[in-house]
């Protein structure tokens, strides 16, 4: 029917967890519509890793190593993409919805007129075609897409699927990419956060406020004091941060910290996926929202339709009550 | 120097979403819209650089007469020009079919940089921007949190995950995607409001573009079927009752953990 071309990513010299989602789905795409699988690994010194893949879900392999592709850079992996594609036939590429693949693959979907579906957290094959669902309105609704044309690239959301458990046999063959000199886009640096404030990784309680707080005062006055109550940490999502309410360090999401604390209360905050990537394995979530369709309840425990005006403030001074 | 903007109107991040009866998206028609929040960042990325250079910023929309609003307001916050793609030959495109349209606009521009939003608040489909840039024929970096100009390239930083940051020099021209919160967005003045009811604003179609049936719905590979709330996990338990009802709840809860 066809050809998947898994494209695998490198991160800290192994292959990312989210490349084993991509062949899990690749997988079980294959079995139900019998594609063959095919993928790519680009980058420094990939002999190895290539193997491994071959072997845990990744098909037949193409090793694209090259000393310009050790770190991520737009113009050096679209090439390698490509080259990839080409030599493939490949009519579904998929890519992990990770900083590198929504920089990239909307241009290789460009390149080639394809079909393009973002951040999707299910693919599934309905009568033999294709149909992505994805989250739209910052998490609020499903949206269930379809595609046409010949060729289709996809991105993956990170986590949504499990990684490849089983072993497949494929073999690995050298790929060449041309990465002609006068590149337009240059790698330069990883540049690591800085650790300032509290290691909200390491708080057994966060409270964290969100849009829904409304004002950079009433963090100090209404969320600081039920974390303080309980002995924890404050926390804030992106927004707040967006806003400068409140610095960087206490973000938590996909791009401050993510947390896994025994105990959750997000006040105010409505829950997009970049959030909940950060706090959803909390051991227990506690929502409180005015909106009963915010999105955050679908991770809580706990939920609350209510004004945190009135929660928060009354659930400091019974906490402090109970603590005597 | 120009700098080219691409705005994008979408409901109001307060709008109620009611979903249309045929499932297709949500209803339009009673709701409020607003500037995209990630494209107010890229407008004021490019009037910085303005500020600093006395570039002119060019700013473009697509959409139906509601979006000349959200260009008058981008003219009154300091853009120069406006130009609103206003056809319903468009209805109906994929991100491609819009990146087409944005790219027409592009090559007869011919900016030195492209400022975009990251994604829309509605679909966060976040294609347009590298596609557009694609089609042109430039380098873009998405998710920008710093920009530094440095004679004809541009250091960008992307952000990446853990708080991390990834920088990359483009050589202009070239497309930037920025984050929200890069920056902290200027409120139009009322001098500038008034100052923007003068200045141009140019209306295209899809023909003046020649894209004539390369785009809208026809043209589209990708078509949303279907958008529903989603169907709720194993689900939170909802505590309800008065508030000292719902406090009590929720130490309870928090006994039970062994946290109090």
């Amino acid at each position: 029917m066809g050809t998947i071309l898994i494209v695998a990513e490198i991160q800290g010299g192994k292959i990312r967890e989210a490349s084993f989602e991509l062949a899990s789905i690749a997988q079980k795409l294959a079995a139900a519509g019998g594609y063959q699988v095919r993928s790519l690994l680009a980058g420094k010194g990939v002999a190895a890793l290539a193997e491994e893949f071959a072997k845990k879900g990744g098909g037949d392999v193409y090793a694209a190593e090259h000393d310009s592709l050790a770190s991520y850079c737009v113009e050096t992996a679209s090439r390698a993409i490509r080259a990839a594609v080409d030599a493939s036939g490949a009519e579904l590429i998929l890519l992990s919805n990770t900083p590198s693949g929504w920089d990239v693959a909307p241009r290789i979907a460009a390149a080639l007129d394809a079909a393009f579906v973002s951040d999707c957290f299910k693919l599934d094959l309905e009568g033999g075609k294709l149909v992505c669902h994805r989250r739209v309105f910052n998490g609020k609704l499903d949206a269930r897409v379809t595609t046409s044309g010949p060729r289709t690239v996809v991105t993956v959301q990170p986590g949504a699927a499990s990684p490849f458990a089983g072993s497949t046999s494929g073999k690995v063959t050298p790929l060449a990419v041309e990465l002609p000199a006068g590149a337009r886009a240059r790698f330069v640096a990883v540049k690591i956060a800085e650790s300032k404030g509290v290691d909200l990784s390491k708080a057994d309680i966060i409270v964290s406020g969100g849009r829904g707080v409304g004002a950079p005062e009433k963090f100090p006055e209404v969320i600081q004091p039920l974390a303080d109550a309980l002995g924890g940490a404050m926390g804030a999502s992106r927004p707040v941060v967006d806003a400068g309410w409140l610095p960087h360090h206490y973000q938590v999401g996909s791009s401050g910290q993510v947390v896994q604390p025994k105990l959750y209360i997000a006040a105010g905050i409505s829950g997009a996926i970049q959030h909940l990537v950060g706090m959803k394995t909390s051991n227990y979530i506690i929502a409180i929202n005015k909106d009963p369709d915010a999105p955050i309840f679908e991770v809580a425990n706990l939920g609350v339709v209510g004004d945190l005006f009135e929660i928060v403030p009354a659930l400091t001074k019974a906490v402090l009550a109970a603590k005597g | 120097m120009k700098i080219l903007v691409c705005l994008k109107q979408v409901p109001h991040q307060d709008a109620r979403l009611d979903v249309r009866p045929d499932g297709g998206w949500i209803q339009e028609d009673t709701i409020k819209f607003e500037i995209n929040s990630y494209d107010t960042y890229a407008l004021e990325e490019a009037l910085r650089v303005k500020d600093a250079t006395q570039a002119e910023v060019v700013v473009v929309s697509i959409g139906p007469e509601r979006v000349t609003q959200a260009l008058r307001t981008a003219l009154g916050m300091g853009a120069d020009r406006a130009i609103h793609v206003k056809d319903p030959a468009v209805d109906g495109s994929d991100p491609l079919g819009i990146a087409k349209v944005l790219a027409a606009i592009a090559k007869a521009e011919n900016p030195d940089l492209i400022f975009t939003g990251f994604m829309s608040d509605d679909g966060n489909f976040a294609s347009v921007p590298p596609m557009l840039a694609e089609l042109v024929g430039i380098p873009s970096a998405t998710a920008a949190v710093q920009v530094e100009r440095k004679n004809g390239t541009l250091s960008v930083s992307r952000e990446i995950e853990g708080g991390a940051q990834e920088v990359v020099e483009l050589t202009a021209p070239c497309l930037v995607a920025v984050q929200t919160g890069i920056n902290q967005v200027r409120y139009a003045s009322l001098k500038g409001i008034m100052a923007a009811k003068k200045k141009p604003l140019d209306l295209k179609t899809v023909a003046d573009l020649g894209l004539s049936g390369q785009v809208g719905a026809g043209a589209a590979k990708i078509k949303v079927e279907k958008i529903a709330p989603p169907s709720k996990g194993s689900g939170a338990e909802m505590l309800t009752g008065s508030t000292d009802q719902i406090v009590s709840g929720i130490v309870s809860k928090i006994k039970e953990l062994g946290l109090l």
